[in-house]
């Protein structure tokens, strides 16, 4: 076991403070102090509430003491992205056009996370509105990304990769509309999940385009992620999109034999569509060759193009974005950050057409991938078709200069998990790959994922900056 | 890319949204708008009226919400 006790993962944390070998108290303060020395290097927090969490950090030990231990989440210090509404802490989208706003409810997932006796060390950096960034014209500037701090973490859940990458935090939320959840897991060598639409509320949540938004949490191992999923969830009957499904326990395949699964590979996607960097090619091919060891078959399947899936979730999300944020746009243009400000007032140039033939499309998308995977259970891809760029050197309109690898599954609504795929040669950057499930099948997806971690051994790999 | 449409196109787009922009912001919104043009054509393959949208709604929770 690390000595080090911001580098437990939730499991192992959970473990011991459950068999009272851990006290939550401890843990957060390790945290805290782990925040306090890297933050100013980091960016990762736009608020950090220290106090708030050891006061809950207290709470949590009493009540473990007494007998009332909630669940593997009990004690353990998580970040919140900062869109998720916190009740009595601003949440501000890291936006100065929010900046003073202080919401007088948590968000549903958060209102869960706390039910399950998570302790909040604090609000997460992002992209402005979940799209603008890296921005400097903020009120805080970006996160950075702990295994070189010159390097962008991705986006838009850039904060929350930073702060578990760096040890700050144990598990964080994220969100992801387009890849905001498994892009900064890849870039910052995280386990990350974007569940399948409809399994977690979004109630509570600043949205950026409803029929793409998910929430989901990101975290140092893949069953670490499957635990703050747990908690997270839930039916929400006041979000209309929350699926009214019978709780699973998504832990429930982790550490079981994957021999006979299928594993669908999405070829064209990161060799042809979206060429990815050798390093990421060559961790693909890894994870393949590490599945057929397990005892995994593995087959070829063709999708639509990238470009069509990336065509209709960029249309659809313009569209959203713009009709939510017109009237802000028109009277305070000046309290946007410049990149937030341009890329959501494109909505202003598409039309209605162009929305409704983005949501035909989408259904046929949907449908095409849903024939491909008769009889796989796992899609496999790129998370990042690169490993992280310079922070200051990411162009304005970097999305549609190359299909993105994780809008599909936006536009699909499947679940997608980022699983880091070991580290590039020369940098030691982190590269992944994403497996994509059946819809409310995250417990699949997880069982896979946990088995190549456990295959391999890139988990006891840390930033060198986080060891210090 | 497709070619780029004329900047009066793209003023009179932004006008009607109610931005009022400088030349610089145009000439970039410009090549944006190249890329938003291009992606439109790509989902106009030609398909049935039968083709629906993708939407979203579940009378059970609608209900939920209006008597909770």
């Amino acid at each position: 076991m690390s000595t080090d006790l911001t580098q437990l993962s939730i499991a192992q944390a959970a473990r011991l403070i459950a068999q009272r070998e851990l006290s939550p108290v401890e843990l957060t303060q390790a945290c805290i102090a782990r925040t306090e020395a890297l933050d100013a290097q980091l960016n990762a927090f736009v608020t950090f509430t220290p106090e708030l969490a050891l006061a809950a950090a207290r709470v949590a030990e009493t009540e473990i003491a007494a007998g009332h231990h909630r669940g593997p989440l009990h004690g353990i210090p998580v970040g919140l992205k900062d869109i998720y509404d916190t009740a009595g802490v601003a949440t501000t989208a890291h936006s100065r056009l929010l900046r003073q706003r202080v919401p007088t409810e948590d968000a549903f997932t958060v209102q869960q996370l706390k039910a399950a006796g998570a302790v909040i060390t604090g609000k997460l950096g992002t992209f402005e509105f979940a799209i603008g960034g890296p921005s400097f014209d903020l009120f805080t500037p970006p996160a950075r990304n702990p295994w070189d701090p010159a390097r962008t973490t991705g986006g838009s859940s850039s904060g929350s990769g930073a702060a578990v990458a760096a040890g700050m935090v144990l598990g964080a939320t994220g969100s992801d509309t387009g890849g905001s959840i498994r892009s900064p897991s890849a870039l910052c060598g995280l386990a990350g999940i974007k569940p399948t639409y409809g399994l977690l509320s979004r109630r509570g949540i600043l949205p950026l385009s409803q029929s793409l938004d998910h929430a989901g949490p990101m975290c140092w191992t893949v069953q670490d992620t499957a635990l703050m999923l747990q908690a997270m969830a839930g039916h929400d009957p006041l979000d209309p999109a929350c699926a009214a499904v019978a709780p699973v326990d998504f832990s429930a395949r982790i550490g079981q034999s994957v021999k006979g699964k299928t594993i669908g590979v999405i070829r064209h996607f990161h060799e042809k569509d979206h060429v990815a960097s050798p390093s990421v090619l060559a961790a693909i091919d890894q994870a393949i060759s590490v599945y057929r060891d397990l005892g995994c078959e593995v087959r070829e399947v063709t999708l639509p193009p990238l470009a069509d899936f990336a065509a209709v979730g960029i249309l659809i999300m313009l569209s959203e974005a713009f009709a939510i944020h017109e009237a802000d746009l028109r009277a305070t243009p000046e309290l946007y950050g410049e990149i937030c400000r341009d890329r959501i007032s494109l909505g202003a140039m598409t039309t209605g057409g162009d929305y409704v033939q983005a949501l035909r499309r989408r259904r046929e998308l949907s449908l095409a991938v849903a024939e491909a995977m008769v009889g796989i259970d796992v899609l496999l891809t790129a998370g990042s078709p690169f490993p992280a760029q310079a922070i200051d050197n990411v162009p304005k309109w970097l999305m549609f200069q190359k299909p993105s690898v994780t809008m599909p599954f936006n536009v699909t609504g499947l679940p997608a998990l980022s699983v880091c795929g070991g580290y590039e040669t020369g940098t030691g950057l982190p590269v992944s790959f994403q497996l994509i499930g059946h819809a409310f099948e995250e417990a699949t997806v997880f069982q896979l994922g946990h088995a190549y971690e456990q295959a391999t051994a890139w988990r006891a790999v840390r930033p060198a900056l986080a060891t210090h | 890319m497709t070619e780029p449409a004329p900047s009066s196109d793209i003023t009179l787009l932004l006008q009607r949204a109610g931005f009022a922009l400088t030349p610089v912001q145009i000439a970039e919104y410009t090549e944006a708008y190249g890329y938003i043009t291009e992606m439109a054509a790509r989902i106009r393959s030609p398909r049935s009226y039968m083709a629906e949208p993708a939407h979203v709604f579940s009378p059970a929770v609608a209900a939920t919400e209006v008597t909770s």
